[in-house]
């Protein structure tokens, strides 16, 4: 059977390329090498019956014009999920707890930096909200725009300038600056003023001390930076994704493995399967990191700068996934259940943190491990006693390799820390899955384990992501395009490099027809 | 010694007031002295030079005590003062070295081909890599030189004179095409450590080129922004040739020596021995200086060479700024990061991992062999302690410049990255630290020098805080604050306030707070300068220092 199009990766990138493209009248085949679609946004169930999201636990908002463009809203996302509450543990016992506007202690008591707090996070936020244009939309052309995006420019622009000589300065000045220094000029630093900096490094393998950090931080305070886990758990991103591409007509096809993409005449014209099937196509879209597609297609089709470039994406990851399975739903002290039910922080300041990072250049475990946690079963108590963590800074290069004695040893890191807030903690571990970059890698084929695929910062950034001259999505081979996190504007579940990459294979299909 | 003694006068009226006679200050005030104005200069310590300086500490020893080598200057400005005529004379160095612990060493040298030589002794690859690298690196040093010795455009403004700029710059980058305008926003935003990585294989030779990416700065070689500032120690030339250095000769106070000719033949005045102790001001107006020594000298123009939080929060009455302004100028960071070794040496130290009588020794000479060794340096920074290994960056100029000791006798400048201003658990740099500190460097020199530490006759040891007590450089910072992009351009120092000007008439920067930063390169005072002349309705002088007036 000929398609118009192939989707390589089943991943919820791949699954919103694949739906727009369907809605637009093409025939469209998404080609997935697990036994189910989803990518990074898995399910691990524990034996006694508990289950945890295996990688994301937490998704940022997703964006109004992405729900209604894929149908989200019908298969179970509808964006008005409230946003998660957010809890910062303190080695004091002086947690502090944050839901909604509301930021105090979590005994209630006034925080001294609340204002303070909330005016740089309101800042930050607006000018987060003006950059929102540029992430849902391919990167500014450097060269040869058509008048349409220069006029979206200017009004970029504009909207800046709008903000007032005074605010549109500071916009200018912070864009990239680091996050340490843009929130510690406004607060002495605590778990609070550590909140901003993690938001802004998770994931990623920059400490918050790196210029440009602040451009990253604002990429994921959009939307007032709320992040959620819809009803039914994050099983139900997924599941919202690949349904929303059926009912559009996509065909998906699980545990298939693509071992080649067919070109003749420098055009991309089918893929070869792990069985060894051709399938034909009109073209190729690719969710996987820019390297591997190359490999694919096989190094010689590509340009020698282009291959080394690409070879040139910093894609170590720093981020591991802890994920316990509990004889009792672990009791935070001082913390009620309510405030325990969102994430839940373990970075004690942006010091903290940096330090934390100190370890990871070199390819060290940290000492102190800093965490994201949620309790799934807090918000569905289906998912039973079991807690999910996000570990950083873990290197993916570790001195020594990521052994099992090596695994262990991150394991009881990560316990130590929670038994420090949780008495009682590690006597409850019933069974423990630590999953380091490495396994990341192997199991979701991110390059590296980075969540975004490459490195989200300034000079990965925008036209200059994943490189320069395939920045708008399209690779050198005609019909070839990525569609992954590692294009703009990167990972966490936002659909936008889908999105953005199908957008531009019907532009491209508009302008060849008018012409 | 250069010291000037001005008129020590009690009270006077000018047309302008330089507070601060480093090479800025005497920078901006040639060039207004030779516009016509009736110009003084007010020195706190009691020779000129700020941190051009040379000074014999120990006698019959010379000491560029402070900055050590010379390339930034601009030719520009050389020309319009005419520093040459005033015996301004710098000597290129043509070699350099890296040692490495197990004996060898890596060779920088100024001739193109014994430099490609050398790298490929330690990687054929590099020596490939290195044409491809110098290609790339003179490309952007091509683009920003001429951006040097203009005034930033202030990108709110809608001023024609703003607009017009904005356009200047944003043609000149348009003008580089598609794929050179993203590898210049990749190298304005990268680390010098990842963008060595993309080149070069070779540790020792990574660490060699990045140093410049870090010296001077609170910043690692995996910092983002770093790339830049190798650019800082890229784009100086001597006599033309872009990207060399070279001695002063006479020490690095010869700059200063032939700045202060320059000026006081165009009929200017120097006051040295007392500080400034606040600028007068009457309505929003600048109107003089009142001195320590209780001196008052009145003007309606007061340039500032002092860096901009000395000159706003010590000097300036806080009633005369509003809020938002002071707390822009907390926030500025001048942060302390270096410190720096000036040693007497009874003779020439041995190096035996160089060849006999080498080349590469009148040049800079490192220690550090990789790049997570710099990068462990700067980690011991951040948490208040100096580099337990650290960087540094050691000339011993008396090999080609004779002035500066006796025949046979030696003096070296060992500048090192990293110390912080403030000490972990706040203990005085003025104890014990200061020798620790000294000690340390010493280890390090005398693990590839046999015997170093019997030749010294004398040392002087400089912390951050020694610089900062001695010079005015706030916490010892050798750039007048931070070159990371939210201080560069249109945010330095404040964003509204990048054109030399303040919230106070007439009062003006000249110092390295001021577009585009430091290094002994005099662009901010001729910048200032002319900004100053154009307030005036003054034509600017000289025809080098082309860039408009804003």
């Amino acid at each position: 059977m000929q398609y118009d199009t192939i989707v390589i990766g089943g991943g919820h990138n791949g699954l919103a390329a694949a739906t727009l493209l369907a809605k637009a009248g093409q025939s469209v085949l998404v080609l997935e090498k697990g036994a189910q679609p989803g990518g990074a946004v898995g399910v691990t169930r524990f034996k006694d019956g508990g289950s945890v999201p295996r990688y994301a636990h937490s998704t940022i908002a997703l964006g109004r014009q992405e729900i209604s463009d894929l149908g989200l809203s019908r298969h179970g996302l509808t964006g008005r999920e409230a946003p998660l509450s957010t809890l910062l543990l303190s080695d004091d016992g002086r947690h502090v707890y944050l839901d909604g506007p509301s930021v105090a202690y979590a005994d209630g008591a006034a925080h001294p930096d609340a204002a303070g707090f909330t005016a740089l996070r309101d800042r930050l936020s607006r000018f987060a909200d003006k950059l929102a244009p540029l992430v849902a939309a391919p990167p500014p052309q450097l060269e040869g725009g058509d008048w349409r995006e220069i006029v979206g420019l200017a009004g970029l622009a504009f909207g800046i300038r709008r903000l007032g000589a005074v605010d549109s300065r500071e916009f200018m000045r912070v864009l990239l600056s680091n996050v340490y220094d843009t929130v510690l000029d406004e607060m002495d630093d605590s778990p609070l003023a550590a909140l901003l900096g993690v938001d802004a490094v998770l994931g990623g393998r920059q400490g918050p001390r790196a210029p440009g950090t602040v451009l990253t931080l604002l990429q994921r305070l959009r939307n007032g930076g709320n992040r959620i886990v819809p009803k039914g758990g994050m099983a139900t991103v997924v599941d919202a994704f690949a349904e929303a591409a059926s009912a559009a007509g996509v065909t998906i096809r699980c545990k298939t493995g693509v071992t080649a993409i067919l070109t003749e005449d420098d055009r991309a014209t089918g893929v070869e399967t792990e069985e060894g099937e051709r399938i034909t196509c009109g073209r190729v879209l690719s969710s996987l990191d820019p390297m591997t597609t190359i490999r694919l297609t096989g190094i010689g089709q590509f340009d020698a700068e282009d291959v080394r470039r690409v070879r040139n994406i910093r894609t170590r990851g720093a981020a591991a996934k802890v994920n316990l399975s509990l004889s009792a739903m672990p009791s935070f002290t001082g913390v009620s259940d309510k405030q325990a039910s969102g994430r839940i922080l373990t970075a004690q300041g942006l010091g903290d943190l940096e330090l934390t990072y100190n370890a990871v250049k070199y390819g060290e475990m940290p000492e102190t491990p800093i965490m994201e946690i949620v309790l799934p079963g807090r918000r569905d108590a289906e998912m039973g006693a079991t807690l999910s963590a996000i570990v950083q800074y873990v290197p993916y290069d570790l001195q020594g390799g990521w052994t099992d004695s090596a695994k262990k040893t991150l394991e009881s890191k990560v316990l130590d820390r929670l038994e420090g807030f949780a008495p009682g903690l590690t006597a409850s571990v019933q069974e423990a899955e630590v999953l380091t970059p490495v396994d990341i890698e192997t199991e979701t084929g991110a390059p590296g384990g980075h969540w975004h695929h490459g490195e989200l910062i300034a000079d990965q950034m925008l036209m200059l992501r994943p490189v320069p001259g395939m920045d708008r999505y399209e690779m050198p081979v005609s019909g070839m395009y990525l569609c992954g996190a590692s294009t703009h504007p990167g990972g966490d579940v936002t659909g936008l490099p889908g999105c953005n990459a199908a957008r531009q294979v019907l532009k491209g299909l508009k302008k060849r027809a008018a012409a | 010694m250069t010291e000037v003694s001005g008129k020590n006068g009690k009270a006077g009226r000018y047309d302008a007031i330089v507070v601060g006679a480093g090479h800025n200050g005497l920078t901006a005030g040639a060039y207004l002295a030779k516009a016509g104005l009736k110009t003084l200069i007010v020195e706190k310590n009691d020779y000129i030079g700020g941190a051009a300086v040379s000074r014999e500490l120990h006698e019959g020893w010379t000491y560029s005590n402070c900055s050590y080598v010379c390339s930034l200057l601009r030719p520009e400005v050389a020309r319009d003062l005419e520093l040459g005529r005033h015996g301004l004379q710098v000597i290129p160095y043509e070699g350099g070295a890296t040692f490495l612990n197990n004996g060898d060493h890596f060779g920088s040298y100024a001739e193109h081909n014994a430099f490609r030589r050398e790298i490929q002794r330690h990687s054929p690859i590099d020596a490939d890599a290195y044409d491809r690298y110098s290609r790339y690196i003179m490309r952007q040093c091509r683009f920003i030189r001429p951006l040097l010795l203009r005034t930033p455009p202030d990108p709110v403004s809608m001023r024609p004179k703003d607009l017009q700029e904005m356009m200047f710059l944003l043609k000149r980058f348009h003008d580089l095409g598609a794929r050179e305008m993203a590898d210049m926003l990749r190298f304005w935003t990268m680390s010098v450590g990842e963008f060595l990585d993309e080149f070069f294989e070779s540790e020792v030779l990574k660490a060699h080129f990045a140093g410049s990416g870090i010296i001077g700065t609170g910043l690692g070689v995996y910092s983002p922004g770093t790339a830049y500032v190798l650019l800082h120690h890229y784009m100086g030339d001597v006599d033309g040739s872009i990207g060399a250095w070279g001695f002063t000769r006479g020490g690095m106070g010869g700059v200063s020596k032939a700045l202060s000719l320059a000026f006081m033949e165009a009929g200017g005045e120097i006051v040295t021995g007392s500080g400034i102790n606040h600028f007068l001001t009457e309505n929003g107006q600048v109107s003089g200086v009142v001195l320590d020594n209780g001196d008052v000298y009145e003007a309606s123009t007061v340039v500032s060479n002092m860096d901009v939080r000395r000159t706003f929060l010590e000097h300036v009455e806080e009633g005369e700024l509003d809020g938002d302004f002071i707390k822009a100028v907390k926030r500025f960071k001048i942060r302390g990061s270096s410190g720096k070794l000036n040693i007497a040496l009874d003779s020439l130290p041995d190096f035996p991992a160089l060849p006999p009588n080498s080349i590469l020794m009148q040049g800079d000479m490192h220690a550090s062999e990789s790049l997570d060794e710099l990068e462990r340096a700067y980690d011991d920074w951040k948490v208040g302690k100096w580099s337990e290994e650290p960087y540094f960056d050691m000339l011993i100029p008396s090999q080609i410049d004779p002035t500066l000791t006796h025949p046979g006798k030696h003096m070296m400048t060992v500048f090192v990255q990293y110390a912080p201003y403030e000490l972990a658990g706040g203990e005085s740099w003025n104890g014990p630290a200061r020798q620790a500190f000294a000690d340390t460097v010493i280890n390090k020199i005398a693990r590839h020098s046999p015997g170093f530490r019997d030749k010294i006759v004398h040392m002087e040891v400089r912390t951050p805080w020694d610089i900062e007590n001695e010079v005015g450089l706030t916490e010892g910072n050798i750039f007048q604050g931070e070159l990371t992009f939210d201080q560069l351009l249109f945010n330095r120092p404040v964003p509204g306030y990048a054109q030399y000007r303040s919230p106070i008439k007439g009062l003006y920067l000249c110092g390295s707070s001021a577009h585009p930063g430091g290094g002994v390169m005099a662009a901010p005072g001729a910048n200032a300068a002319r900004e100053v002349l154009s307030d005036m309705g003054r034509a600017a002088v000289g025809n080098g220092v082309m860039g408009r007036a804003a």
